[in-house]
Order: structure tokens, then sequence, then C-alpha cells
């Protein structure tokens, strides 16, 4: 299913997922990728002057404008508009049915993977990291520090897709809580309305964060290759249905390739990035055909 | 068709399985675990697919199969028709006690009971027998072992209820003695009745074979309501010369609902003579005094009417009531000592119930006139009247006279008139040695002598007796008392009506200290009542009880018994005059020689345990009397019917519905095989 895209390293998710050391495969896959980018993509990085304030005690001397000292015999403290990087966090679903695989990476697994690549890159660049992962609430939560890259990964690592899940809930909850500004990763397989998915995510894009959006999806959930009648079992809410796939297959591809269209459309009206990955594709070749797209789109705007 | 253990039948919910069969089975073979089947519930196709039967045939098989395994747990067999059923298990004998007590004619419980027994008859097959037995207080077997239908029903139909009380046990024991002596070899009694709880006490001794069934059928009315009089009481007082009596009623009330308000009525002579009403709470009683009324004329027929309800019988109450008189005795003494008599008038002269009229007068002085309107003589220590007053004497005794003889020095007998004296009268024996002799030996079954057979009731043997005189019984002379020595002291003959006492020494202080003994009063009231034949005027009797007219009329005629349902009936003079009362009301006695002359009169009442309608639960006497549970009550019917496990035990059904089960199940697994095969999805 991959195809060699010129000047980068594909590699394949079932050969990373024998790695088994989340830092090891993000600089196997981001370092791999960022040699073969023309340009590389600093997103949130801002040291623009704001405004001043008065200095009060336990400011550092280093920060106080003494040109305006000079001026007017008082203390003033220079505030930028971002301090530092900016925070990246990545909110993760690890519903049940994220769980799911076909023969390869679990979805889980593949989410694990991109999440520790992305958190990697923007360690690179210093950005803060944080992870939120949750199914119908909030499972754990790694406030966003530049210190924090290793309790990430460990984070993803030991999570496990046991619980049925729900966006709203924990969306609405994360609200509350990213008062600050930042980059938002959502790793989730979206098995929703797509108006509920929006309105659940609306709270965290009306704070002003970036919002990027990763639909992971098994190749099975795409294309519906099964073959015999079977008893179908959600994973999420263990219901179980009778099913014929060959009379079957025609009507789900046409409701997949829907959901889809409709969610981009949605998250596109919205301005927040998606990003369909297949987990039978090289990991690299996800975040290069996202970040070209996202490249594009930041010259747009 | 009917089935011994009909709760297999919960079992036929597993038809469902089939069903499940085919609508699930195959499609839960494999389960594949998806993460969302958000899209795939959206499909309609798939819910029309796996809900649809698509081979009714094979899901009939199935459901078929199921349904006659468990029908074959289920144990069927077919009840068959009577003639059948007695094909199967043999002739039966069945002996149909039909209760016939007062109590049965409450409501229509004898129309029922009636109707019952002719179900009984015609459920017989014609090799069937049945005996008809009624009963009350005593069983009548109306129709012996007869298969002949007409006649059982044509005997039913003559049955009407009586008057008497309720017992179980004697019709018990007669249908057990019936089918004792039948050759059939089932045996069966129906007892029909309203089982009142007063006709069994548990104590009657009935236990019937283990090859007898007995079949209760009740035709009882829940929660009876009835008013009875159960006694009434008099008083008496005499005014301006006349006797005056006060009748008080007891009114009871044996239901749960209060009677308020009842009508209760007086009548004498058919005439009612006071009115009054009276209110009794449930199972409860009350008494009615009315105002007293004059003893006009001897044996005057009263009743108390109370209210109405569906047993008539208890709501009147008669009786008859009559002016107390005295006994007529008449001591013929020697007539030499104005005292000779002393001790017999003073103990005559105490007591009113009866009172004594005495008259003493010497022997030479006896006249046959004297003895008319006498009811005992007494010759005391002297010799037979001589002359017609001897032989009068005599008549008298045969009339029905009591005669007395105390035997002493001036005794003696004229051999002629022997046949009136018990026993030949032998020489004076002396008991002087020692204390003298006693009274060794009483006959206490002698109604004389009855009064004294509980322990503290009369010492006799505190008297002395010094001498006295022998007698020498013949066979057909009954020995009423001996001395110690063994010597007869006392001996009766019956003569004709009368009876004739010997006693053995006197009735004075001269030859015994008897009569100076606290016994010697009620001996000679005992002995005197017992020659006088008295018995006190019972003013009424319950039904079924028997009575000698022979003490109402003393004479050779003939009498003539008029009972309340106006039938006559004569009784000859020279049979006892044993009269059984059986209807209720007044019974008129008279002699067929003065038929113009008041009769003598028996009020006759319901036994009151018969106003007890309360009920016996007639599996516990079935119980009871079989040492096992009914096998059915209430429906006629079933009491003729095969034992269910016999039935179904030769028929076996259950064996064809069993392979019939296991060939659909082969049929259908063969089935479902082909069609698996040629089709890749069911």
């Amino acid at each position: 299913m991959s195809q060699p895209i010129p000047g980068a390293r594909f590699v394949d998710p079932q050969v990373l997922a024998r790695i088994g050391n989340l830092d090891l495969i993000a600089r196997a896959v981001v370092d791999g990728f960022i040699n073969g980018l023309h340009r590389a993509p600093f997103f949130g990085a801002s040291i623009d002057f704001a405004e001043h304030r008065g200095y009060v005690a336990g400011d550092d001397i280093r920060r106080v404008d003494w040109r305006l000292y000079a001026r007017t015999d008082r203390y003033y403290v220079k505030q930028y508009e971002a301090d530092t990087n900016t925070n990246f966090t990545i909110l993760f679903d690890i519903s049940r049915s994220m769980s799911f695989t076909s023969g390869g990476v679990t979805k889980l697994e593949y989410g694990a993977f991109l999440g520790a690549c992305l958190a990697y890159m923007a360690q690179r660049q210093r950005d803060r990291i944080g992870i939120v992962t949750f199914d119908s609430d909030i499972v754990s939560h790694v406030p966003a520090s530049a210190k924090h890259f290793n309790q990430v990964l460990h984070t993803m690592d030991r999570a496990k897709a046991e619980r049925p899940g729900h966006l709203s809930e924990p969306l609405h909850k994360m609200a509350e809580h990213f008062k600050r500004r930042g980059i938002l990763l959502l790793i989730s397989d979206f098995y929703d309305d797509p108006t509920a998915v929006l309105e659940a995510i609306k709270p965290l894009k009306f704070l002003g964060n970036d919002l990027i959006v990763f639909h992971v999806l098994d190749p099975q959930e795409i294309n519906f290759d099964y073959q015999e009648a079977s008893t179908f079992e959600d994973l999420e809410n263990g219901e179980q249905v009778p099913v014929v796939p060959d009379s079957f297959r025609q009507q789900y591809r046409q409701l997949v390739q829907e959901h889809i269209n409709a969610l981009r459309s949605r998250f596109s009206e919205q301005r927040i990035d998606y990003a369909l990955l297949n987990t039978a594709e090289p990991l690299d070749r996800a975040l290069f055909t996202y970040l070209s797209s996202r490249e594009r789109l930041i010259r747009v705007r | 068709m009917s089935f011994l253990a009909p709760l297999f039948f919960v079992g036929l919910a597993t038809l469902a399985i089939p069903v499940l069969v085919h609508l699930v089975q195959r499609e839960r073979k494999r389960v594949v675990e998806f993460p969302s089947l958000m899209f795939v519930q959206r499909i309609p196709y798939k819910s029309v697919r796996r809900r649809r039967i698509r081979h009714w045939f094979l899901l009939a098989l199935r459901a078929a199969a199921i349904a006659a395994i468990i029908a074959a747990f289920a144990r069927p067999f077919l009840p068959r028709g009577a003639g059948a059923i007695a094909a199967a298990g043999g002739s039966r004998e069945i002996v149909i006690l039909l209760d016939r007590s007062a109590s049965m004619g409450f409501g229509d419980h004898f129309e029922r009971a009636r109707a019952a027994a002719i179900d009984v008859v015609r459920s017989m097959s014609a090799s069937d027998k049945a005996t008809l037995v009624t009963f009350g207080r005593n069983a009548e077997e109306r129709l012996r072992s007869s298969s002949d239908r007409g006649r059982l029903e044509a005997a039913i139909g003559s049955v009407t209820p009586s008057a008497s009380a309720t017992r179980y046990g004697p019709a018990l024991k007669l249908a057990e003695s019936v089918l004792g002596r039948s050759t059939l070899p089932r045996h069966e009694i129906v007892l029909i009745s309203d089982f009142q709880k007063s006709g069994w006490s548990g104590a009657e001794d009935v236990r019937l074979g283990e090859q007898v069934r007995l079949t209760p059928v009740s035709v009882a009315t829940e929660r009876a309501i009835n008013l009875s009089v159960p006694q009434v009481t008099f008083a008496r007082a005499t005014f301006s010369g006349q006797e005056r009596v006060t009748v008080t009623a007891g009114v009871a009330n044996r239901s749960g609902e209060a009677a308020s308000d009842v009508p209760v009525s007086l009548e004498i002579e058919g005439h009612e003579i006071e009115g009054k009403r009276a209110s009794v709470a449930p199972n409860a009683s009350t008494s009615v005094t009315f105002a007293p009324f004059t003893l006009a004329e001897p044996t005057m027929r009263g009743a108390v009417k109370v209210g109405t309800d569906k047993l008539t019988a208890d709501n009147q109450f008669t009786f008859v009531v009559t002016p107390e008189t005295p006994l007529a005795v008449l001591v013929v003494d020697n007539g030499d000592q104005a005292d000779a008599s002393f001790y017999l008038k003073k103990a005559l002269g105490i007591g009113a119930s009866p009172a004594f009229q005495v008259e003493t007068v010497p022997a030479a002085r006896v006249s046959p006139a004297m003895l008319e309107k006498r009811s005992v003589v007494i010759l005391n220590d002297t010799m037979l009247p001589p002359g017609l007053a001897g032989s009068a004497l005599n008549d008298f005794v045969e009339r029905g006279g009591g005669l007395l003889i105390a035997t002493g020095d001036k005794t003696a007998w004229p051999a002629s008139e022997g046949s009136l004296l018990p026993g030949a009268l032998g020489a004076p024996v002396d008991r002087l040695s020692g204390r003298g002799g006693t009274l060794g030996y009483l006959d206490y079954s002698h109604p004389a002598f009855e009064v004294f057979k509980a322990p503290r009731s009369g010492d006799f043997s505190a008297a002395r007796v010094l001498r006295y005189r022998t007698i020498e019984v013949t066979p057909t002379d009954r020995v009423l008392a001996r001395f110690d020595d063994g010597a007869v002291a006392a001996a009766e003959r019956r003569l004709g009506n009368g009876r004739v006492v010997l006693f053995g020494t006197t009735l004075d202080d001269s030859w015994t200290d008897l009569a100076l003994k606290p016994v010697y009063l009620p001996l000679i009231h005992q002995l005197v009542k017992y020659l006088a034949q008295y018995e006190a005027a019972a003013a009424w009797r319950t039904v079924d009880s028997v009575v000698d007219v022979s003490a109402w009329l003393k004479g050779r005629a003939d009498r003539v018994v008029l009972t309340p349902s106006g039938e006559r009936r004569t009784l000859s003079a020279s049979e006892p005059g044993l009269l059984e009362l059986t209807e209720l009301g007044v019974y008129e006695i008279r002699s067929a020689a003065n038929t113009a002359a008041r009769p003598d009169r028996i009020a006759v009442n319901l036994d009151p345990a018969e106003s007890d309608l309360t009920t016996l639960d007639p599996t516990e006497l079935v119980a009871a009397v079989t040492g096992r549970a009914a096998v059915a009550s209430g429906a006629a019917d079933a009491a003729v019917e095969v034992p269910a496990e016999e039935a179904e035990r030769q028929q076996s059904l259950w064996w064809y519905l069993l392979i019939a089960g296991l060939l659909l199940l082969a049929a259908e697994l063969a089935i479902s095989n082909r069609l698996s095969r040629t089709e890749r999805f069911l």
C-alpha cells in the first residue's frame, strides 16, 4: 500500500511495532523524515514584544527595560507575546474501539507512534509537551512541560484501550482545563456523529488553540473486506449483529466515506486541520502527507 | 385426553429453541470484533434478513418433535366411558348411603342429594350393582344389590327426609356388611350427606377394608342460618287449687349473623296464647318467658314457635304438660298393731316427685274395690287378703299393678295363690350369732337398685338382719338380693303386666334394723316406683326414642296410637307395647276399649344436635374410615372412574409419543443437513 517518496525513508508500522520503544520509533521516523524535507515547518515560535508592566519584587532584573527607566525613572519589565515556546498537547483517544486491528498494528499503537513522532518533533523545537488520554472520561493527564517528553512517551506506551469511549464529555473537561493557548493534537477514530464530534471539539477551538485532528482507521474499517457471514460484535458496547458482508460491503463503504467526508468538511469549516490516517500506511508517509498539507495551509493563511 | 403429570407442559417453553436455532445459531458460529457497528446498523437489509424464517417446514418439524416429547413426559391417557372402565377394572358393587336425617330438610339439600344419588346410578355399567341405604340415626337398606337402574332410581325417588338425627357409624357399618357379601371385584361406597359435624364423634369404630373406596358427596350449604328451640322449662305453682305453669323457652341462633326481632309464640291446645319478640346474637342463645297458664286438664299439648328459616323442623318445640298426680299405695298389714306400718308410712309420706298417697288397711278388710285406682299394694307381714280380695289382687297385678310382699312371722300364703308369689316361702332362719346377717348381694342391674350402683350411693351392709324367711325361687323368677349367707333376700316375678317383689324379711324393725338406716327411704321409694311402673311424666322426648306404652294404659285392651301424621296404629295388649317415636309432633295413645276417654300424649321433638348445621370436612371422615385421603369429593362421576395412574399405565400413550418425537427429530436432522449443504447462509 505504501508508495516510496523520493528523499524519504518510509518505515512500515509493523516494523516499527517490533521496536517497542516510542522514543526510538520517534527518532527513527522523524529524523528520516526531516532529512527528507527542504524546509521544516516550525510552528508556535514567537518572541514578539507585547507590553510593559511594572517591576515587582522577584522579577529577573535582566528583563528590566533600562532605557525606559532612564526616561521615566521607573522600573518596567518587558512582556513578550510568548515567553517561551508553545504548549504541544496530545489528546489521545484510548477508547476500546482503538484496540482494533485487522492484522497489523492496532489503531492505538499507530496513534501512539504518531503522537510520539510529533512530540519528538515538538521537543526538538523546544515546545512544551503534554498529553491527555481519554475514553468516556479523562484517563491520564501529563501537563505540558519541556521536561515531560519521556513522561508523555511513557503515558502513551502504557495506554490500554479498555473502556467504551465518548468524545464530548472528556473534551468539554479539557476545554475548561486548557486556559493557555497552544497546539492540540487530537488522535481518534471518531465513531460518532460528525455534528456531535464538532460540537465536542468547538470549545477547544474557541480558546484559540491550534487544533490538529488525526482520524486513525484500520483498512478493514474503510474497505470492509470480510468474506464469511458472521456475528459482528461492537467493541464499544458489546452489541452483536449478524452480518452477511457480501451484501453489506458496498453500502458500508459508502457510509464510511460519507462519514469521512462529513468530518473533513466540518473540520475545514472550523479551520481545523484534519488528516485521515490508515494504519497500513507507513508513519512517515502519514506525517509527510499531513505536514505538507499543513505547510500549504499555513501559506494560504 | 388427560395427563398424569401436566406440569411437564411448562417445558413447552422450549419450543422457542427451534426458533432461536433458526434465527441465531448459524450466525453465532463466528464472532468478529469490530470497532463500531455504527454503520452496520444503519443498513436496513440485514434486519429483515435475520428476522425472517425461511424454512417454516423445518421449524414446524422441530416444534412438533419437542411438543411430542414433552407430551410423552406428561403421561397422557384417555378417560373412557363407564362401560370401558368397568371392563378394564371389573364390575363394581356400589353402596349409595343417602342421608335422610332431619337436617337434610334444609333448603334444597335433599333434592340435591337425590340428584347426586341418581347420577351415581346412571354412571353404572351393565355389570355393576348398587345398594341403596338410607340413614339417619339408624341405617336402612332400601334396595339390595341391584343392577336395575329403573328400580334404583325409583327407590331413590321414594326416599323422603325423616326427623331423625345424623349418625354415620351405623350406615358405614351396614355398607361394609353389604360389600362383605358381594362377589364383585370392586367395592365402592358413595356417601351423600350434608356432613353434619354432630353425626361423627370419631369413636364409631368403623374401618373399611383396603379395597373399599369411599367417595363423599357433600350437599352442605356454607354459612347456613338456623334458628331453633332446643328446650323449654316449666315452673309450676298452685293458685286457687289449680296448678299454673310458666313456660320458659330457649331460642338458639346457630349462625354467624344476628337474628333480631324474631317472633316467638306459645300455643296451648292449638291456640296461640302469647306472642313475643326476641333478638339472638350470632352463635348464641336466649330465653323467652311467657305468662303462666292454668293446667285445666291432664296432658295438655303446647308448642313454642320461633321465626322461619330453611330448616323448619326445629322452629317448633312441642310439649305435653300434666298436673302432678300422686302414686296411690295401699299398705295392707295384719291390723293387730296400731303402728305396724309405721316405717312404711313415714317413708312414703316423704317425697314430692312423685308424691305417694298412702292408705293402710288390715288384710281382713281389704276389698276388691280398694284395689282400683291403686298403683301398688304392699302386704306388710300379713296374709293374703281373704276372699275375693285375694283373687282380685291377682287380677290387679296382671293388669299392671305392683305388689310388694314383706315377709315376717305373720306372713302366710295359701298354696292356691302360689302363682302370685315369686318362689316358695320357707321357715324363718335366725341370724343371731355375731352381729347378725347382712345383705351381701344386690342386683344393681335391676331398675329398682340401679340408683345404688355408684359408690357411696347407699350402704346396705350397715343393716343387720336377725331373722329372715327362706325363699326358694323358680327359674323364671329373678333374684334381686341375697343375704351374706347366700339365701335369697328378694325376688321378683312378672305376672301379666304387673310385677311382684317378695322381700325375705320385714320392712319394720322387728327382724332387721334396715328401717333405721338411711338407705331405707330410697329403697322403699325405688321399689314402689318400680312396682308402680312409674315413669316421670316427660314433657317431651327426642325423636327415635322408644317408650313402653303399657305404662300408660293398664288394662287388657289393645292400645291405639295416633301418630302426628295421622296414622293409626294398634298395639296388641299381649305385646310389650313398645313404641318407636319417629315423627315430630304429638302422639296420642288410647285404649281400644274406651276411645272416648282423654288420650295420653307424647310430644316428640328433634334431637337438638340436629339443629347444629356445622359441617365436617368430608375428607377427614374418609381418612378416618379408610385410613387414606379421599380420592375425590363433590363429583359423583369421579367416584366411578378408574384411577388415573391405572388408566395411563394400561394405555401407555407416552411410548408412542416419544417414538414420534424421535422420528421427527431424525427427519429434521436429515432435512436441515441437506438444506445447509445447498445454502451458504441460512
